[in-house]
């Protein structure tokens, strides 16, 4: 008897949660997530939310925003997330606003579009997919160069229609303290006016941007070219990568053991319970043809990725490669190792090249060239002189 | 005197070249540091160097935040998180601990390296004065080793006394009145550390960016017997602002600029190392602007900031009566003889150091004499009479 009313829940619960859909529901409070990279983007992001709520006010909404504890102290390069919440009245704010971080989300936006096949900033949670919290009906915004086909890819499905928006643009990557304005702040808040205007209007956003007395015309032109420029897809229920998301499963008050003793790695064994490859926006790859196994790479590497096999090669466990691109300015052969963006390997993933080059050195001296010519990045893009924020925008003169 | 004591320091080989340096990992891969972090290489390569029969004591800071994420680590070796104050008490106490155990026999005499890590606001502001009291207690064998990022990096960088002359941090911005609010000098911890605890048989400095110096130091320093202290130089591309794949290069910059000395004080005696001994020995010193220009938080600097930077680590070459070690010139006529160094220590047990017969380190000169007369309060005999006896209960 008690396992067939459980069975008859499901379909209630479902109906009721269909009943709650938000996007009809004009008055209820809503979230906008803003996935970012760890310290290159943190100021980008508070500036996003700022404006979200700012505009939200100018129809009379109520907005907050959370940076979400456990990204705080932030590491270079660690996904990490900023939340906006917008709510017609203080109730359904603070209702929203006592929660950890919000549990359904009407936009998502990604400021870096290599964070979209997961993101694991925090090891409880595992690596999770880009869009796990997005509300039915909700959009998923991305800045990026690629098509929607290439970056279904690497987001995972949903079992309800959802939005795809892209943003034609690079990221936009500063330092902890160095905010760079170049205009990405503004064009992601046109692309969010233009794909919800149930969040807000462009002329709401508009007026925000016209009072604020450091802001002029270029920051209204980017506006306006982030909301003529984004593109928009609608995605059906089940297109997109296999959702293999499997939560971490925390451990009980009775498993833990007493003091909080937690047991070692064994010889050899990297960490599996933290892994650290969504940190990285580009990846290494490796000629074993030129390689003088002098090791370097090997020995400078801060997160231990470089294997040693029995021939004295180093391949690379990309599973926890970081892609800092310190191996690549280490190694004293020209071009042995090349960053590559990261995602130019939505097919390899994280698996080891290193027996596609030994089973066919030809193939794999293609395959490495096709890459290198697709992807290839000399730097991190954020080391540039002239966004220095602590002289207003632009590099100190030194002269005088 | 050659029975070996409980709690004896481990004899480790130096490394000498990459090629030689353990395949082993003690500390691997899956921990929560920024790209290009210069600091978790140090943990790595020290627990490279110590080898399996290591005990590893963590105080707050990046190396404990970002390393023991939630129910996970990377540590292979036993390790144990402390408070951040307490690198030099935690060591103490856990040798203390051990060669105690040892002597009673509740657990195999055996050597075992005790290492307590601190960062540089762990270790040089708040825990300064029990590293202080760890580096007299020659009783014991342990290594401090302080990782210098030069700021609090851990709680988004806030200067520490380790924070260079002019650099921002989220204490120190410039404004438009003020360019310069970091107005300190460094602290010379090693430094101060060699000068006032003559006991201490090794100190050196090292950064990760010259790894197989690095690890050989630890080496030295875990072979040494009594409390040992190590500084190393991280540049931490969070706090310091720039691209992470320069960390190796700014870290060897640093020595050829001659801003960060590489040395060891081993039993007295003062020797540069690497790139550091190139420079004590007249080969010309790079600019300081290469290596401040390098990074953002310098990036306000203007001509006559380089320039007062540059007067002080002249001065430190030449002004201080060891080029960057000891703080101060002499004023008046002191003797400083030519001969050869003189091996100081001789009151530390020294059949637990591994350098024993080494040039300048002959041990037969002391082998007639007994170790008692200068360690009073050390009686082994103790043993066989109470076996089961704490020392520290005066029985």
């Amino acid at each position: 008897m008690s396992s067939g009313t459980e069975a008859n829940t499901p379909p209630v619960a479902q109906d009721s949660a269909a009943g709650r859909s938000s996007t009809e529901v004009r008055e209820e409070a809503k979230s906008v997530e803003f996935t970012y990279r760890g310290i290159y983007q943190k100021t980008l992001a508070a500036n996003l939310c700022k404006h979200v709520v700012m505009a939200a006010r100018k129809r009379d909404w109520l907005g907050s925003t959370i940076q979400r504890y456990g990204d705080s102290p932030e590491r270079n390069g660690v996904p990490a997330k900023q939340f906006a919440v917008i709510a017609p009245d203080e109730m359904r704010l603070q209702e929203h606003m006592a929660k950890y971080e919000p549990n359904e989300l009407d936009v998502i936006t990604v400021l870096d579009d290599t964070l979209c096949d997961g993101v694991e900033s925090w090891a409880f949670y595992g690596r999770q997919p880009i869009n796990l919290r997005l509300r039915r009906g909700g959009t998923l915004l991305v800045i990026s160069n690629r098509s929607a086909e290439e970056l279904l890819k690497v987001i995972p499905r949903k079992p309800w229609d959802w939005t795809l928006a892209i943003l034609p643009g690079t990221p936009s990557l500063g330092g902890l303290w160095v905010y760079r304005d170049d205009g990405t702040d503004m064009r992601v808040l046109g692309a969010i006016a233009r794909t919800r205007p149930d969040i807000f209007e462009f002329s709401a956003v508009e007026s925000v941007v016209n009072e604020d007395e450091k802001l002029g015309e270029e920051h209204l032109a980017a506006l306006r070219d982030g909301y003529e420029e984004v593109v928009i897809h609608e995605v059906a229920a089940g297109v997109g990568k296999e959702d293999d998301y499997e939560p971490v499963r925390l451990p009980g008050y009775k498993e833990m053991r007493e003091g909080i003793i937690v047991e070692a790695r064994k010889l050899g064994e990297r960490n599996p319970d933290y892994k650290t490859s969504s940190d990285r926006t580009m990846r290494p790859v490796v000629n074993f043809d030129t390689c003088i196994k002098c090791r370097q790479c090997w020995l400078d590497c801060p997160d231990e990725c470089f294997d040693i096999t029995e021939e004295g090669f180093h391949p690379v466990n990309y599973d926890y490669c970081t892609g800092c691109g310190i191996c690549a300015q280490v190694c004293p052969v020209e071009d042995c190792i090349v960053m590559v963006n990261d995602l130019e390997f939505i097919e390899e993933g994280n698996e080891d090249v290193f027996p596609m080059w030994k089973e066919d050195k030809e193939a794999y001296h293609r395959w490495r060239e096709e890459k290198i010519a697709n992807g290839r990045i000399e730097h991190h893009d954020y080391f540039n002189a002239d966004t220095w924020a602590w002289s207003g925008g632009k590099q100190a003169d030194r002269t005088s | 005197m050659t029975t070996e004591a409980p709690g004896r320091a481990l004899k480790l080989e130096p490394i000498k070249s990459i090629k030689k340096a353990p395949k082993e990992e003690y500390f691997e891969s899956g921990h929560r540091t920024c790209q290009g972090c210069l600091s978790s290489l140090p943990m790595r390569l020290m627990a490279k160097a110590a080898g399996p029969r290591t005990i590893v004591l963590g105080t707050t800071g990046c190396m404990y935040v970002a390393n023991t994420t939630y129910m996970s680590t990377p540590w292979v070796v036993p390790w144990m998180h402390t408070q951040l104050g307490a690198a030099g008490s935690s060591a103490i106490g856990t040798a203390a601990g051990l060669k105690s155990l040892m002597r009673k026999g509740k657990m195999k005499d055996e050597p075992i390296n005790v290492i307590a890590f601190c960062g540089d606001g762990g270790g040089a502001d708040m825990g300064l004065s029990a590293i202080s009291a760890a580096l007299t207690d020659i009783e014991y064998n342990l290594l401090i080793f302080l990782y210098d990022n030069e700021s609090y990096a851990n709680t988004d960088i806030q200067t520490s006394g380790q924070t260079p002359w002019g650099a921002v941090t989220t204490f120190s911005p410039p404004g438009k009145k003020h360019r310069i609010m970091q107005r300190r000098w460094k602290k010379n911890v090693p430094g101060m550390l060699a000068a006032g605890h003559p006991d201490t048989r090794y100190i050196a400095s090292g950064t990760p960016a010259v790894p197989v110096d690095m690890m050989d130091k630890v080496r030295a320093a875990l072979s040494a017997g009594g409390p040992t202290y190590m500084h190393v130089l991280d540049p931490c591309p969070k706090g310091w602002h720039y691209d992470p794949e320069h960390s190796t290069e700014l870290g060897k910059l640093a020595i050829e600029t001659g801003i960060y000395p590489l040395y060891e004080i081993k039993d007295g005696v003062l020797n540069f190392t690497g790139k550091t001994k190139q420079l004590a020995l007249g080969r010309r010193r790079k600019p300081v602007r290469e290596y401040l220009e390098k990074q953002g938080r310098f990036a306000h600097f203007k001509n006559q900031d380089y320039a007062y930077f540059q007067k002080k680590v002249d001065e430190m070459w030449e002004q201080w009566i060891i080029p960057c070690v000891v703080a101060f010139s002499y004023g008046g006529p002191i003797n400083i003889t030519t001969e050869e160094p003189k091996v100081r220590n001789n009151n530390v047990k020294r059949e637990n150091a591994s350098w024993i017969g080494e040039p300048g380190h002959a041990h037969e000169e002391h082998e007639g004499v007994s170790d008692m007369p200068n360690e009073p309060w050390r009686d082994d005999n103790e043993l066989d009479e109470y076996p089961n006896a704490l020392p520290s209960m005066g029985q």
